[in-house]
């Protein structure tokens, strides 16, 4: 027996990736750097924590060849406060239905205008491009806030994972390109950039309205609120509609 | 005892819990077409509706969930890794179709806005002091 007993490394380590923590650390360390990164760039649209994160913990499990499965065990914590902030989203609608009802029917109008031409546009460009079904189902509620398209997503079918890195990469595009857009169509009025750039971009769309303006970022989340519920009735009837 | 910032987060978590439980209740036995947490949102409205006024407990934990709404869906999107081969076999197609979409989705909402604004606010400055 030696003086010096060497650490038994292997061992520390099959017990550290076994255990939750591990996966809660790298889960909320990831996060962590990415809102970092964020603002050392002055928040910019496409240094998105959430995407940094993702592609920290992504690569994090290729490097030491932690499969999958085993990491969600541990971060499913978190995981399932998604369901909790879906219904605590109930409380910034509650607080814009006073805007909500004097723009009712523009409002209404407009996102069942928008919600239907997220669906069609990305399944119909997907499909003409030669995208396989395993990969298009997800894009129908890829407008969805993902919460509640990942819960739509296993009603139709469709990979919810799929659907959430779909949503993260509208998010982030629609935060990047609204503003461009918006003045394309010539839009002023900011509650009506900002509800246009929610209903398209939901979370990520009303972090950036709200980087601009509060008027814009009050009704992002508004539209980000409705068109999760509209979503969660409307997806599975428009799926159902497409796929006959 | 004095109200601090810790304390006041239970009753709004734990109201939050009821409608996320009573939403999956619904979900399984009444109305299986919709996701349980959308229920418990829905639920949860009306009870703010009937309520008049959000409680402070709620205001504060729903405001750090939707500051971190990101956060929680790190697990989930970071399954990415199970589809990268699929996905870069059509990168060009979901490259394509999401930046339209997503472009088309803010342009028909912002046009159809702009077509239905109510009357006073359409019209510029200018012509409502038009004679």
């Amino acid at each position: 027996m030696s003086a010096v007993p060497t650490l038994p490394i292997a061992e520390i380590w099959v017990y550290l990736s076994g255990n939750p923590l591990f996966a809660l650390f790298l889960t909320l360390g990831a996060y962590q750097l990415g809102t970092w990164v964020y603002e050392k760039t002055h928040r910019h649209p496409l240094a998105n924590p959430v995407a940094i994160a993702v592609l920290l913990v992504a690569a994090t499990l290729q490097v030491i060849g932690l499969p999958y499965a085993k990491y969600f065990e541990g971060a499913q914590f978190v995981h399932f406060l998604l369901g909790t902030a879906t219904v605590a989203l109930a409380v910034p609608i509650y607080q814009g239905y006073a805007m909500l009802r004097r723009r009712a029917l523009a409002l209404g109008v407009a996102l069942a205008c928008g919600a239907l031409t997220s669906i069609v546009s990305a399944v119909i460009i997907a499909r003409m491009l030669g995208a396989d079904d395993a990969l298009v189902t997800p894009l129908y509620a890829k407008s969805v806030t993902a919460p509640i398209a990942m819960g739509v997503a296993e009603r139709i079918g469709a990979s919810p994972t799929l659907t959430a890195v779909y949503a993260l990469v509208t998010g982030i595009l629609g935060a990047a390109l609204g503003r461009f857009v918006l003045d394309a169509v010539g839009s002023r009025a900011w509650w009506q950039r900002g509800f246009a750039l929610g209903a398209a971009a939901h979370g990520i769309g009303t972090s950036r309205a709200f980087s601009v303006h509060v008027e814009a970022g009050t009704y992002a989340s508004l539209a980000m609120g409705l068109h999760g519920v509209l979503g969660a009735l409307m997806v599975p009837l428009v799926y159902r509609w497409v796929a006959g | 005892m004095p109200h601090n910032g810790a304390m006041h987060i239970v009753p709004g978590l734990l109201l939050i819990l009821l409608f996320q439980g009573l939403g999956d209740l619904a979900s399984r036995f009444l109305l299986p077409m919709l996701p349980g947490p959308v229920i418990g949102l829905v639920l949860l409205f009306t009870f703010l509706l009937v309520r008049g006024r959000v409680p402070v407990a709620l205001g504060t934990v729903s405001g750090a969930l939707m500051n971190n709404l990101g956060l929680l869906f790190v697990p989930a999107a970071s399954g990415v890794v199970l589809f990268l081969p699929q996905m870069a076999a059509h990168a060009w197609a979901l490259g394509v179709a999401l930046i339209a979409s997503v472009a088309l989705t803010i342009a028909v909402t912002a046009l159809v806005l702009r077509a239905l604004a109510p009357r006073d606010e359409a019209a510029p400055p200018a012509q409502e002091k038009h004679p």
